[in-house]
């Protein structure tokens, strides 16, 4: 009878060994792939380019080496700018024009006449040569960049790599006052603690003394991955990153790309698109219940009234977007030839950009906020390295046909992200429209006051924000 | 900023639909605009109206000066295979700058400018300048008519000088001799050689009050007009001014800016159901598919006025300064508006319709007479309130109308859209070949048009006084 039940019994036990097991695995498969598909982070492709002249060498290895480098002018160079800046031809502002239609010439002459005169070129070198300036090769282009070192570091203080990166018509020139707010926070009175960087600033490539790329394509993409080369040739495994403007992208892109090299992602300024259905009804309701879309008081007074602030200002300043991404060696043909003319369109952003209400004044508020060496300095660095019409084409190659269905406009940003909200900046994001795509906002602060170009005009808040913000991603 | 232009173009026919709904388009005319574009305030005495004869000089201190700065030209490297994708391509503008130096005679140009009479006179405040060119020889009891031809952007006065002996003299020319044209161009204020108004607010319809107070002055009662680029707009309000004093509208642009919620639904059905829209084939073969033909198309190419209707001091300072800079400039749009698929030649395909003696001397108006910063303004004055805001863009015109429809022109006006502006079409033909400088580029097509149009008018006239 055992004999006879045995068989029934292992052929049950048998079944049933295999369809607990194949449940087991099944139901642990997909437990597994259900834990792993919400910690699976997307990611950027890095991909790789060429930008270099003609075709890539596929012999030998590519030069990795960083050389120092120095920015040097000469007497030829000085005087050629001075014959230009003395021939220069003005045409009268129209009677109490201020600011509206531009640049006013008027005042533009008053720039010129201390650009001929009192500004030192040789000297405002030695100004720029005073951090480590260096260069490396990197996918067939001169990368150039600063590397400031904290001169101090007390035993035991980890330095954390911090790589800053500007944007247009800025350079690397706009962090010079920031840097020893983040390098040596004690003897410039920020008393943060336990936090000290050393700083890095690439010069996005087509601007300053980076080589332009000779390939179509070059955008943000690229930059993130070229500057993620850099880093790595550096030494570097983890490090912060901060930004605005096409820095603010390119940083963005970087925390797409690899977000395990990332350890924070500050941003004074946020791209994000106001398209959308979500985003339209959020608009809308913003204005009347603003707590109900999770906007601030502070939010609904920097974004409404919404079409003059949104739509309205942002069309009265994009004009110049508009022409460079579509034609850019139109319009940066004559600003590499006429030096007047490249100071009037570089410092018209200064102003407008700074504070909305310097358009109505004669002298554009300029030097209200910034010194004239410091301006025409970085003028100065777009013209010395004839690098106008490059930096605009940036705007061609990140503008494409089809916005929304760019690679890094469906990838999250996971990495630890402080936004610092400056009054001034050209556009407002609130955090609850950031978190859409930044889903890891540890830090978001409405700074008092401040524009576009927040390193430049107010260092030691922002350097404050920063801090604040890596000192509570290392607490975390 | 694809979004924003986009969001713009909902908004404006949003708000386009509403006045739709509440308004009906009225026959009122648009009233004279006064102004006084002087510097300073304006004085008590009574204006000046002399009228003196003009010629263009020019001095070797002008050409030297010129000369040093295109031999001290600082280019930037092309993108490779970048052709004219990115604006003017470096390496053709070189050849260009190098013929310029080396072959280029403006001296001599000048003596072309100057084989047509040229005179200005003051108006409202500022001295207008016009060519007035009046036939050789007249049949006997035939009267020449007086003809306005307006210029636009980046043209001048010079873009008529092929098409004047064809409408002054046509027997010579092998064309008609029934009508025949005495022609007035002046340039619109801010352009060439026409004072620049010193004050804000000069638009289209100033323009046109002024040029409709010049041909008063000149003695003309009746006239007829000519326009394409802002002379379309100019001389559209000239027609909405003084209905009575003009004879027939003739134009080589006819933008409708005033869209509204037909226009969209043609747009959105218009390939599907021509006929119910009053598309023609030729008009669908122009138009679509609309969102390459008409939206993208826009937005490629209308960088230029974005940045000069919000910031022209700006865009204008460093091209009055660099002549090379002044040339990619302007040559980029003779190249892309006579034809879009030149943007993909090497050398802008610019050669092949115009010689560079042409575009040269086009070039060095602007530049002999630092006009590029003001002639930019018009568009601020005229669009920073945005497109289909402004008054006479709700008024029709009732004057006769011919239209001439070129097919490279940026963007193609149907004859059904159209007309519900100009109610009055006479004429509207599909040219066979051409681009926006019509009278550069295709005088002889562009003359026989004006001609049969005429010639309708003027029958209809003698129809209507029997």
């Amino acid at each position: 009878q055992i004999i006879l039940c045995l068989p029934r019994s292992f052929e049950y036990s048998q079944k049933n060994a295999v369809l607990v097991s194949a449940a087991t695995l099944g139901v642990g498969g997909m437990l597994v792939y259900w834990l792993r598909s919400r910690h699976k982070i997307k990611t950027i492709e890095m991909g790789d380019g060429w930008w270099g002249l003609g075709e890539r060498l596929v012999k030998g290895k590519e030069d990795e080496s960083i050389h120092p480098f120095k920015i040097e002018t000469s007497d030829k160079e000085i005087e050629d700018l001075h014959r230009r800046l003395e021939q220069a031809r003005y045409a009268p502002p129209l009677e109490g024009a201020a600011f509206h239609y531009g640049f006013n010439s008027s005042y533009l002459q008053k720039v010129v006449a201390y650009w001929r005169n009192q500004f030192d070129w040789r000297k405002q070198v030695e100004v720029l040569n005073k951090y480590p300036h260096f260069q490396t090769n990197i996918e067939g282009i001169t990368i150039h960049f600063i590397h400031v070192k904290p001169s101090y570091v007390p035993h035991g203080r980890a330095v954390q790599p911090l790589l800053m990166v500007h944007g247009w018509p800025g350079s690397f020139y706009e962090f010079y006052k920031i840097i020893p707010f983040l390098t040596e926070p004690a003897r410039h009175g920020l008393n943060e603690g336990d936090v000290v960087f050393e700083v890095i600033c690439p010069s996005i490539p087509g601007y300053g003394f980076s080589e332009a790329p000779h390939q179509k394509g070059f955008d943000t993409i690229a930059t993130a991955r070229i500057f993620h080369k850099l880093m790595n040739r550096l030494g570097f495994k983890e490090y912060y990153l901060q930004g605005g403007d096409w820095g603010s992208r390119i940083t963005t892109n970087m925390a797409q790309m690899l977000p395990q090299s990332v350890k924070g992602l500050h941003l004074n300024f946020v791209f994000i698109s106001r398209q959308g259905l979500r985003r339209m009804i959020s608009v809308m309701l913003g204005a009347y219940v603003p707590w109900l879309v999770g906007l601030t008081r502070e939010d609904v007074r920097r974004t409404y009234p919404f079409i003059q602030k949104n739509i309205y200002e942002l069309l009265r300043e994009s004009g110049y977007l508009h022409i460079q991404a579509t034609k850019p060696d139109t319009a940066g043909c004559g600003l590499n030839d006429s030096p007047v003319g490249l100071a009037a369109y570089i410092l018209e952003k200064f102003s407008t950009w700074t504070d909305k209400s310097f358009l109505h004044k004669e002298d554009g508020g300029l030097e209200s906020k910034y010194s004239l060496d410091e301006l025409l300095t970085n003028v100065m660095i777009y013209w010395v390295t004839s690098s106008i019409v490059s930096s605009m084409r940036f705007y061609k190659e990140n503008f494409s046909k089809y916005p929304g269905l760019t690679a890094d406009a469906r990838v999250g940003v996971y990495v630890p992200t402080g936004i610092a909200a400056f009054p001034q900046e050209l556009v407002h994001t609130p955090h609850a429209w950031a978190k859409e795509i930044f889903k890891n906002i540890i830090n978001y602060s409405y700074m008092p006051h401040g524009g576009h170009f927040a390193a430049f005009e107010e260092p030691k808040l922002l350097a404050q924000d920063i801090m604040h913000f890596v000192r509570k991603v290392e607490q975390l | 900023s694809c979004s924003i232009m986009l969001l713009e173009v909902f908004l404006v026919l949003g708000t386009v639909i509403i006045y739709f709904l509440l308004s009906k388009k009225k026959e009122e005319t648009l009233p004279f605009k006064e102004g006084w574009w002087g510097k300073g305030q304006k004085p008590d005495t009574e204006e000046d109206t002399t009228v003196w004869p003009f010629k263009v000089e020019t001095t070797e201190e002008e050409l030297s000066d010129l000369f040093r700065r295109l031999d001290h030209a600082r280019f930037t490297e092309p993108l490779e295979n970048s052709c004219f994708h990115y604006g003017t391509n470096s390496m053709y503008l070189r050849k260009v700058i190098s013929y310029w130096k080396n072959q280029f005679n403006w001296k001599k140009q000048v003596e072309v400018l100057n084989k047509y009479p040229q005179f200005k006179t003051k108006i409202q405040g500022i001295d207008i300048h016009f060519v007035h060119v009046k036939p050789p020889r007249l049949p006997e009891g035939q009267s020449a008519k007086p003809l306005l031809m307006v210029h636009g952007w980046p043209g001048s006065f010079y873009e008529f000088y092929k098409i004047i002996p064809l409408l002054t003299d046509p027997a010579s020319h092998g064309l008609s001799d029934e009508h025949i044209f005495e022609v007035i161009c002046p340039s619109i204020p801010g352009y060439g050689f026409s004072e620049a108004p010193h004050k804000k607010d000069f638009n289209s319809v100033s323009a046109a009050s002024i040029f409709y107070e010049l041909m008063l002055r000149l003695g003309f009662n009746e006239f007829y007009a000519q326009g394409g680029d802002w002379g379309w707009l100019i001389c559209t309000n000239l027609a909405q001014i003084a209905p009575n004093h003009m004879k027939g509208l003739h134009l080589n642009l006819a933008s409708v800016t005033n869209m509204g919620f037909t226009h969209l639904l043609s747009i959105l059905l218009g390939r599907y159901l021509p006929g119910l829209f009053g598309f023609q084939d030729e008009d669908v073969r122009r138009m679509f598919p609309f969102l390459k033909k008409g939206l993208y198309r826009i937005l490629l190419e209308s960088g230029y006025a974005h940045i000069q209707a919000t910031k022209p001091d700006t865009v204008g300072c460093g091209l009055n300064d660099s002549p090379v800079g002044l040339a990619a400039y302007i040559l980029e749009k003779f190249s892309t508006w006579t034809d879009l698929e030149f943007h993909n030649l090497e050398d802008g395909g610019l050669e092949r319709k115009f010689n560079l003696d042409d575009l040269l001397t086009n070039i060095m108006i602007y530049w002999v007479s630092g006009c590029i910063v003001s002639s930019m303004r018009f568009y601020k004055e005229n669009l920073q309130k945005g497109i289909g805001t402004q008054k006479h863009e709700r008024l029709t015109v009732q004057v006769p109308t011919g239209i001439a429809s070129f097919p490279n022109e940026v963007m193609h006006t149907p004859q059904a859209w159209a007309q519900k502006k100009y109610t009055n079409i006479v004429s509207f033909h599909f040219m066979p070949r051409g681009g926006h400088f019509a009278a550069l580029e295709e005088p002889e097509l562009l003359a026989e048009d004006i001609l049969q149009f005429v010639g309708k008018v003027e029958k209809e006239q003698l129809w209507r006084k029997k």
